[in-house]
């Protein structure tokens, strides 16, 4: 765009432009290389003061992070649970995408984005009361049916605009061939948007895993997902950085995997829609 | 009769998610209206409390220190964030060629869990043995006491959410920048404009839309901001970091006053609906 300009200066701009990109990089990078050093150095190694660059690194606080915490079975917890509210979000949000593109009825999807607005004490408080009723506080189910208003608004609106993107004609000409909507659903549309359900389901994946709130009131010590145990690694962690920071990093690891897969679709499904990536 | 039947299966498969979102969804935050006028009687049982709840929000010194909090830490990150993103999506625009891992870089800090970054940042910003401290005397500045400070607090936890949420930021902005007309510029080429002026006359006033987007959504966590500050310092030191979130939360479950908490929900709920329908309003304004 620069037929016009100084040589000169353009390619000075140019040099500056690549100069600061680097510096934000390396901010943007340096707490979580930070933390990913710390959890292979040795216990006497991570509190050194001064912090050291360059040591002998060690697998240790990864071997004793299952001796002193269940972490696995945390682990596991979160799996359940992240699993089972992403599985739910698209076994209830896909035919609701579907529908409200077909009919063009949107109302129901956008009382979704109300979750996604309102704080979520203001919803943890009715559900502890009635789960506490019904005698499911610490059940998997609890945190399972909780996390699905997470993962259900975001598989409705990452699915919506794929499926908006299905020639309308292909629709007609099936129902011309008097196949039902439901046919249509399972047999033309989800095939034809299947990209869209690889990337609405790491969505509700990543968003699921990462929640804090709900397993923090509703889980019990053995329903205790990882990250509401952070705070067990973090009582932990008065003594033992290293341990803290490798449950720290294990703790990052799959939705940072799983975001790095989706990157194209990323900020279109994170924003719901308001943005095009 | 087809068309009535093909009306009964599309209603059949969208009513799982509009039942779940009932009971999950609707009738929640109508139940937590009603609780907001009750109060917890000593047996556990609930009783009607009028607007007692309400009247004792506006009387309570930690409502207010609340409110302050919350929109202290909103408007700081918010600054932060929306600079530091729109200067980031400049740079990206501008580079030639951007390799595909640096943009992996830059989403890592926000598809983490804010828990594990609190975590990080914990260790990092660690008075007496934080490398952030060890930087600081480093360069001859004095070592600073970070989330253990009353008066440091909010802008340490601003600049946390800033470093977390800041490439998001950037990478809406730059989707805003990507879908600009290159034809915008060409005027300004021939009068031979300075960079900067393209910037602020042109560049900047086409992206406010994009900007305002950004704000709706940034603003809708950093209003109910929560994972981070529990997860760190839980309200303090002497409720210097007390949200009106982190308050809720802690009323309702460490206190088990659960009518209070609803009232402060409800009220912070509507804080959020209010700020979301007034950028609305703005980003109507700026729409071109």
């Amino acid at each position: 765009m620069s037929t016009l300009s100084n040589p000169m200066s353009d390619r000075g701009a140019r040099i500056a432009n690549s100069v600061m990109l680097t510096i934000a990089g390396i901010i943007v990078i340096t707490p979580t290389f930070w933390m990913v050093l710390s959890s292979f150095k040795q216990s006497f190694e991570v509190t050194a003061y001064p912090p050291t660059l360059l040591f002998t690194p060690t697998l240790e606080n990864y071997a004793t992070l299952s001796e002193r915490t269940p972490f696995l079975s945390y682990a596991l917890n979160s799996m359940i649970v992240t699993l089972g509210s992403t599985f739910l979000g698209l076994l209830f949000g896909a035919p609701a995408a579907f529908v409200a593109s077909w009919t063009r009825v949107t109302w129901p999807a956008i009382v979704t984005l109300v979750a996604r607005m309102a704080p979520g004490t203001l919803f943890l408080l009715p559900w502890y009361l009635m789960f506490r009723q019904f005698d499911m506080i610490g059940s998997y189910w609890s945190l399972i049916l909780t996390h699905g208003v997470i993962t259900m608004p975001i598989v409705i609106w990452v699915l919506l605009p794929f499926f908006d993107n299905i020639p309308r004609s292909i629709y007609e000409a099936a129902q011309v061939d008097g196949c039902s909507p439901a046919y249509v659903f399972w047999k033309i549309a989800l095939p034809l948007v299947s990209s869209g359900l690889v990337v609405s389901t790491i969505l509700a994946f990543v968003f699921s895993w990462n929640y804090f709130l709900f397993s923090l009131v509703l889980s019990n010590s053995d329903t205790k997902t990882l990250i509401a145990a952070s705070f067990n690694f973090i009582g932990e962690g008065s003594t033992n950085w290293g341990g803290l920071m490798a449950a720290a990093t294990l703790i990052a690891l799959p939705p940072l995997v799983l975001a790095t897969l989706v990157q194209r679709w990323l900020i279109s499904g994170l924003t719901l829609g308001a943005v095009k990536g | 009769m087809r068309a009535h039947s093909q009306k009964h299966q599309l209603t059949a498969l969208a009513a799982p998610s509009v039942i779940f979102c009932v009971a999950m969804i609707a009738f929640p935050i109508i139940y937590t209206v009603w609780i907001s006028f009750q109060s917890t009687t000593p047996t556990g049982g609930m009783r009607f409390a009028g607007g007692g709840n309400y009247s004792r929000m506006v009387q309570d010194g930690q409502f207010w220190n609340g409110i302050w909090v919350t929109f202290y830490l909103y408007f700081l990150s918010l600054a932060l964030q929306l600079f530091f993103g729109t200067w980031l999506a400049l740079l990206l625009f501008n580079a030639k060629r951007l390799p595909g891992i640096l943009r992996s870089l830059f989403i890592s800090p926000f598809m983490m869990p804010p828990v594990v970054a609190g975590m990080m940042w914990i260790v990092i910003l660690d008075p007496s043995l934080g490398v952030a401290n060890y930087l600081l005397t480093s360069l001859g500045l004095p070592p600073s006491t970070w989330l253990a400070s009353p008066a440091l607090v909010v802008p340490t936890l601003a600049l946390i959410d800033t470093w977390q949420w800041t490439p998001y930021v950037a990478l809406i902005v730059l989707g805003g920048l990507q879908s600009l007309p290159p034809n915008v510029y060409e005027a300004a080429e021939i009068d031979g404009a300075p960079r900067w002026k393209k910037l602020t006359r042109i560049t900047l006033p086409l992206l406010l839309p994009t900007l305002v987007t950004a704000m709706v959504l940034r603003s809708v966590d950093l209003l109910r901001f929560f994972d981070l500050i529990y997860i760190t310092t839980q309200g303090g030191p002497a409720d210097a970091s007390l949200t009106l979130n982190i308050y809720g939360f802690r009323t309702g479950f460490e206190f088990f006053q659960l009518g209070y908490s609803g009232a402060l929900m409800i009220t912070l709920s509507t804080i959020v609906l209010g700020a979301v329908i007034v950028l609305n309003k703005l980003r109507q304004k700026v729409a071109w």
